[in-house]
């Protein structure tokens, strides 16, 4: 409608401008936005925070991360067609998506561990670039070997996997209502899970042992050495961690129409990732959540006001940019960044 | 009984050759103070010890073992704690969380607080700020504490007094002198009445080669002996 009206009546564009905000307060509409904001928050939250403890302790920007995550939702997906059925009803179904993030987060994490020993360690002393170039081959690789396992067993692998969303349970697909609000059932899970996932890294950074070791180690890891922590072993406790964690986010992917598991999910999720990652400020979990928030609330509200009353879809997208840019400029360290982090 | 043996190092960052042959010794119960210029090699003496600048030649033993080639945490889990020049107090964590990380085992954590309370009391008053909003001289009583509770049967202090005010040198200068009568000390100090008053002995480093060694009982700080390598 504004578009509309910019070309024929500029004047009344901004009668248009309130009219969309008041609309845009109704319950309804408010509360799908918000709840559709804070999905995103969860899985930003869940793919930017292995990011940015890989990047805070060990000072690695770790380019596989988002091909790791793809891995999850069809490692998550193939544990779920493996073991549903057109019988399986929707608890148990509910009750198998744990049992495949257990799988998921065991693996990748494993997978995560053996690349830190294996590759990632033998570039600590190499200039950054080298660890971008290795991590950035990684994740051709692995997308690689993934269209290769795909096309064997007859999947397409550009289009979102339909037999991994099909496991879905039936409640989670349907629009939730209560009165007026009315909201995806998968974006609630995705929240509950995003919450879950990061209240548990947030208690095992700050209430174990090992935690502290962490916190310590991403500061200052010298002298987390001189105080008897073996800091290696650290680093690669974090990139399992990290990993296992992109592979949880991938493995709730595999159900939201908005992704799905396909080869191009690596991609489509390390960019998000990435600018969240930076506007809370490398290496700080605690600004990585509250970025993923803030991106998530303002993609949602974009997405919302670009595709209601803009009608121009491909707008949301350059406000997280645009928020990145502002940050970098008048955050340069972003919003809870330390100037130094990482080292070994 | 020899707690730390080095013998005939040399160690180099990079081309440069910084440590060329360095030899020194600390017995047990003993504070030995390590002197010389800013830049002849003093830090590296303890970083090397550490094995976080491994020398090229030479050996370092702990109480008879050679730990060269060992790693960082290896040494330091052997008993041997560093309070480094520049403090290096984790500044986001807590000041009991600093101290947390420094206790080896888990269940003599409350012994090692209590331990590091009774000394510095003002840490306890300030057990829940973050290490960055600490003042210099409290910051420095944390790296202290943290050599403290590590139960260590070395430690290795790196310019204890440096940026401090008078008052908080002799708070320090105490603590050291309670520490030492627990541990022995490798002493790095530019204050040399603080580093005769604290050591039983001395060497003198020079271009990265000990070039005098004795007991502080021997020598004053406005000795000849001393100015000719100390004086700027």
């Amino acid at each position: 409608m504004i578009n509309t009206l910019l070309a024929v009546a500029p004047e009344l564009v901004p009668l248009a401008l309130v009219d969309s905000f008041i609309e845009f307060l109704h319950p309804s509409e408010l509360s799908r936005v918000l709840i559709d904001g804070l999905s995103k928050a969860a899985i930003y939250a869940m793919i930017a925070g292995g990011l940015t403890l890989i990047f805070g302790l060990m000072g690695v920007l770790n380019f596989a991360h988002g091909s790791l995550t793809m891995v999850g939702a069809y490692l998550g997906g193939a544990v779920m067609v493996l073991m549903v059925s057109s019988t399986t009803g929707p608890l148990a179904r509910v009750a198998f998506f744990f049992v495949a993030v257990a799988v998921v987060f065991g693996a990748l994490s494993a997978v995560g561990g053996a690349l830190e020993v294996t590759l990632i360690r033998r570039l600590y002393d190499r200039p950054p670039i080298a660890q971008i170039l290795l991590t950035f081959g990684l994740t051709l690789i692995i997308d690689e070997l993934m269209r290769i396992i795909l096309e064997f067993y007859d999947i397409q692998p550009r289009a979102d996997w339909i037999a991994a969303w099909g496991t879905k349970p039936w409640f989670l697909s349907q629009r939730l209502s209560v009165g007026p609000i009315s909201v995806r059932g998968i974006a609630l899970f995705e929240i509950v899970m995003g919450v879950l996932t990061v209240a548990g890294i947030w208690a095992f950074l700050t209430r174990t042992r090992y935690g502290l070791f962490i916190r310590a180690g991403s500061e200052d890891s010298e002298m987390a050495s001189a105080l008897g922590i073996d800091v290696r072993r650290v680093f690669t406790v974090v990139f399992a961690l990290g990993t296992g964690v992109a592979g949880i986010a991938g493995a709730l992917l595999m159900w939201d129409t908005h992704w799905g598991a396909s080869v191009p999910l690596g991609a489509e999720t390390l960019l998000p990732a990435f600018v969240v990652v930076i506007i809370g400020g490398l290496g700080t979990f605690r600004g990585t959540v509250a970025a993923a928030l803030l991106v998530g609330l303002v993609d949602a509200i974009m997405s919302w006001w670009f595709v209601n009353e803009i009608k121009f879809s491909g707008l949301p997208q350059l406000t997280i940019f645009l928020i990145l840019v502002f940050v970098l400029i008048v955050r340069p360290q972003g919003l809870f960044g330390v100037e130094e982090v990482g080292g070994h | 009984m020899t707690v730390l043996e080095v013998e005939d190092v040399h160690t180099y960052y990079g081309e440069s050759h910084i440590l060329e042959g360095v030899s020194l010794e600390v017995d047990d119960g003993e504070v030995v103070a390590l002197m010389g210029r800013n830049g002849v090699g003093k830090t590296t003496t303890i970083r090397t010890i550490l094995q976080l600048t491994p020398p090229l030649n030479g050996a370092v033993r702990f109480r008879g073992t050679d730990i060269v080639d060992e790693e960082t945490h290896e040494v330091a889990r052997r008993g041997i704690g560093w309070i480094p020049e520049d403090r290096r107090v984790f500044a986001q964590l807590t000041v009991e969380e600093n101290l947390r990380v420094a206790v080896p085992n888990q269940d003599e954590i409350a012994a090692g607080l209590e331990l590091a309370y009774d000394a510095f009391p003002i840490l306890e008053e300030r057990r829940e700020q973050r290490a960055e909003t600490l003042s210099g001289g409290q910051q420095q009583m944390l790296a202290l504490a943290r050599g403290l509770v590590g139960e260590n049967e070395l430690l290795l202090v790196d310019e204890p007094s440096e940026g401090l005010a008078p008052q908080i040198v002799a708070t320090v200068a105490e603590s050291l002198a309670d520490a030492a009568t627990q541990t022995s000390m490798l002493l790095v100090e530019q204050n040399l009445p603080l580093a005769l008053d604290l050591a039983d002995r001395f060497y003198v480093l020079d271009n990265g080669s000990v070039v005098d060694d004795g007991e502080t009982d021997d020598v004053s700080a406005d000795s000849d002996r001393l100015r000719r390598y100390l004086s700027a």
